[in-house]
């Protein structure tokens, strides 16, 4: 009996005392964050996408019906081609200002801070209301833009209400909210580059661009690739700007499969299909990061 | 010593979880008084107050009943309402959208039926005949409709009087005909070297199906089975001189994507940049109140006076607990006291057949807020109104519709190539709805 007694306590004891269970203790906020509202719904929408469930009759089991009718779905191919057209709109171009934007701002200018931040705020702005005033910008007839090209006797477009203009519209947005954020990363990367070798790249006599090409873009590769391993994927899975400025529109031509994905889970009443889309996105993020490592070897200077 | 924190701190996180699990807030309900959840949108600040000020009105009346009211955005209502039926936690009164969510829910059997208890104090023959296509499904009643909006006319009288142009009639009998209408916009049409800055008309494209009807056409079949417009060439005709009035003629500016694209129609029109206007009824509170002589009239016809009508329902779910309770609140945001006092600011329009008559009209005609002539609109309402089509089919088939016609306005297809292309991808929705 208190030979049982001793060894249970000795138990909860080492227990108390070992570093794992404190580990795991201290984790556990966030570890059961992950596990409840990341990783359980994760495994539970990819058994829906095998189902037709509208949330409020019994699920039915369909088995792969549904991506069935996403392959004869024109809706869907509209939108996926549509994500493919807003990330090659907005990565290429996104990167490339942010990664100028760090070096102008890695100077030792007056108001440098002011500048950081003027850019950086973009960022932490609400995309509702930075949708709401792009809105007024883009106004065909009394917005911002359509003003300065009257100017120049140029007929603007009807930005949003444009088949052709919406997308890049909603791109160029996007391109400039996002630039504050790649900004600080790239900043982040240039001031861990060591001075050292600029001041070698000066004795050997490099000029400034022979410095930026054989110094500072080298160096910044590792920060290049999780700037655009990041981007591409927050790109595929854009939805907020689209939502607030063009619901998809105008006919579907904004509409990407994150928004076509709400749509259908949400407003047609189809959590199976809206389901089957988002595994489909998760396949084309999956490779697309996959592939981004493969051929980040060639390229990346460590 | 580091071992002796591990327990401090273990047990600080006891004691921690030890205080939450007893800091539960304690329900302090006062007996016997039923709590009734209640979820609308918010249109309008005004409605909102509109609504509190209804639901202390009928606590005072019903002291046994506490209502908690929820406003959200009407965006995310439906999305809301859905999730929380799933979870078995909905409201247990709320607004429901007639288009097309009414009926979506319905068919899902999350709906409380309320037949018997809306037959035992109402009478469905009392209500506009438009309602009644929309709130009864096979004989049945699961929702009550709160009034009736639908688009009208109208117009900027400074404009008028500047071009010498007449008013539109508020009576549908004296509906403007089609050519009388194009020459009224085209008068109003003010163009100051090559481009306009004064345009005739605005908002067509944004409600095209009063005029296919009007021309004889439609969309859909009358069951909502099938879509037929590449077999309606009275409804393609009507689309097309809609088109003409921005292309051919030049006296409607480019329909905005979104209403909320800068400046609101109701601006415009304000400021003189439009001549006339078509829009909801609800329109008029704001108009109203922006302080310009603004006029009403119903829609130009091409052969018979017609406009659509819908307006959201005030509906139970099925899971409350208090049945009885939750239909007295929905008794009374259907009377006409409540509808009354949204329909004198000129927000909503009333939904049942007395208010239509000459005493009924006297009950809530506003001189500050309808402008004169307005009660010659009645007949409008009660003869010539036709439940919204987007009423009857899915919310993804609407969706392809609109999708459609936008390709139609805004990309320059050709209106057979659309028509074909809608009723393909709309058909097989319908099939399954």
């Amino acid at each position: 009996m208190s030979v049982f007694r001793r060894g249970s306590s000795l138990g909860i004891k080492s227990i108390a005392y070992s570093d794992t269970f404190w580990a795991f203790v201290l984790l556990s906020p966030n570890l059961l964050g992950f596990l409840i509202f990341m990783l359980f719904p994760m495994i539970a929408s990819f058994g829906l996408s095998f189902t037709e469930y509208d949330l409020l009759t019994p699920m039915k089991w369909v088995g792969i019906k549904n991506y069935q009718q996403l392959w004869l779905d024109q809706t869907f191919w509209k939108s996926l081609w549509n994500t493919i057209y807003y990330t090659v709109g907005t990565v290429p171009i996104g990167v490339a200002i942010s990664l100028l934007l760090a070096i102008a701002l890695n100077q030792k200018i007056l108001g440098i801070r002011f500048f950081r931040g003027a850019y950086f705020l973009p960022v932490i702005t609400s995309a509702v209301a930075v949708g709401i005033v792009w809105q007024w910008l883009y106004n065909p007839d009394f917005g911002l833009f359509n003003y300065l090209l009257r100017l120049i006797d140029i007929r603007g477009p009807n930005w949003l209400t444009s088949t052709k203009w919406a997308m890049p519209a909603v791109i160029l947005v996007s391109i400039w909210k996002g630039l504050g954020f790649n900004m600080i990363i790239f900043l982040a990367g240039l001031q861990e580059i060591p001075d050292v070798y600029y001041e070698a790249a000066e004795i050997d006599g490099a000029n400034r661009f022979a410095k930026f090409l054989y110094i500072t873009l080298p160096l910044l590769t590792p920060t290049t690739l999780f700037v655009v391993v990041m981007s591409i994927i927050s790109s595929f899975q854009s939805f907020d700007l689209i939502y607030i400025m063009t619901r998809g529109g105008p006919a579907r031509s904004t509409s990407v499969l994150v928004y076509y994905l709400y749509q259908c889970a949400f407003e047609y009443f189809k959590m199976g299909y809206g389901s089957a889309i988002a595994y489909v996105l998760f396949l084309l993020v999956f490779v697309a990061t996959l592939i981004q490592f493969r051929f980040s070897r060639h390229w990346i200077i460590y | 010593m580091y071992t002796r924190q591990k327990g401090v701190m273990m047990l600080i996180i006891m004691l921690m979880i030890a205080l939450s699990a007893g800091m539960n807030p304690v329900e302090t309900k006062a007996q016997n008084k039923v709590v009734l959840q209640f979820m609308g949108w918010e249109a309008s600040p005004f409605e909102t107050e509109g609504v509190m000020n209804g639901l202390k009105h009928f606590m005072e009346l019903n002291p046994d009943i506490e209502v908690k009211y929820i406003a959200g955005r009407w965006a995310e209502h439906h999305t809301k309402l859905l999730t929380m039926m799933a979870g078995g936690a909905a409201p247990d009164v709320f607004f429901l959208g007639a288009e097309p969510f009414y009926r979506e829910f319905q068919k899902r059997g999350v709906l409380l039926d309320i037949t018997s208890y809306f037959n035992s104090e109402f009478k469905i023959s009392d209500f506009i005949p438009m309602d009644r296509q929309k709130m009864v499904i096979n004989g049945r009643i699961y929702g009550v409709s709160s009034c009736v909006v639908a688009p009208v006319l109208y117009y900027n009288k400074e404009l008028f009087n500047k071009a010498g142009v007449s008013y539109p009639s508020a009576n549908p009998e004296e509906a403007w005909t089609w050519e009388k209408f194009l020459e009224a916009a085209k008068k109003l049409t003010v163009k100051e070297g090559d481009r306009t800055i004064q345009f005739g008309v605005y908002g067509l494209e944004t409600y095209p199906i009063p005029f296919i009807w009007s021309n004889g056409g439609d969309i859909f079949n009358k069951n909502y089975s099938e879509c037929i417009l590449p077999e309606s060439p009275k409804a393609k005709e009507a689309l097309v001189k809609i088109l003409d009035l921005r292309n051919k003629y030049g006296v409607s500016p480019d329909a905005f994507y979104l209403t909320n694209v800068g400046m609101s129609p109701n601006q415009m029109l304000q400021t003189g940049k439009i001549g006339m206007l078509v829009d909801g009824s609800w329109a008029l509170q704001e108009l109203a109140r922006m302080k310009f002589p603004v006029g009403v009239g119903v829609l130009p016809k091409f052969k018979t006076p017609v406009t659509h009508g819908t307006a959201h329902l005030h509906a139970i779910w099925k899971g409350t607990k208090h049945p009885k309770e939750a239909w007295r609140l929905v008794s009374f945001l259907s009377s006409e006291e409540y509808q009354l006092y949204f329909v004198r600011d000129g927000l909503w329009m009333p939904n049942r057949m007395y208010l239509y008559t000459k005493d009924g009209i006297k009950k809530w005609l506003n001189p500050s807020v309808h402008p004169a002539g307005f009660e010659e609109i009645a007949d409008y309402f009660t003869k010539y109104l036709r439940p919204h089509p987007a009423i009857f089919i899915p919310q993804e088939a609407w969706d392809i519709v609109n999708e459609e016609l936008d390709k139609f306005w805004h990309a320059d297809q050709p209106i057979d190539k659309v028509a074909q292309e809608m009723a393909q991808r709309v058909n097989p929705i319908l099939k399954t709805k």
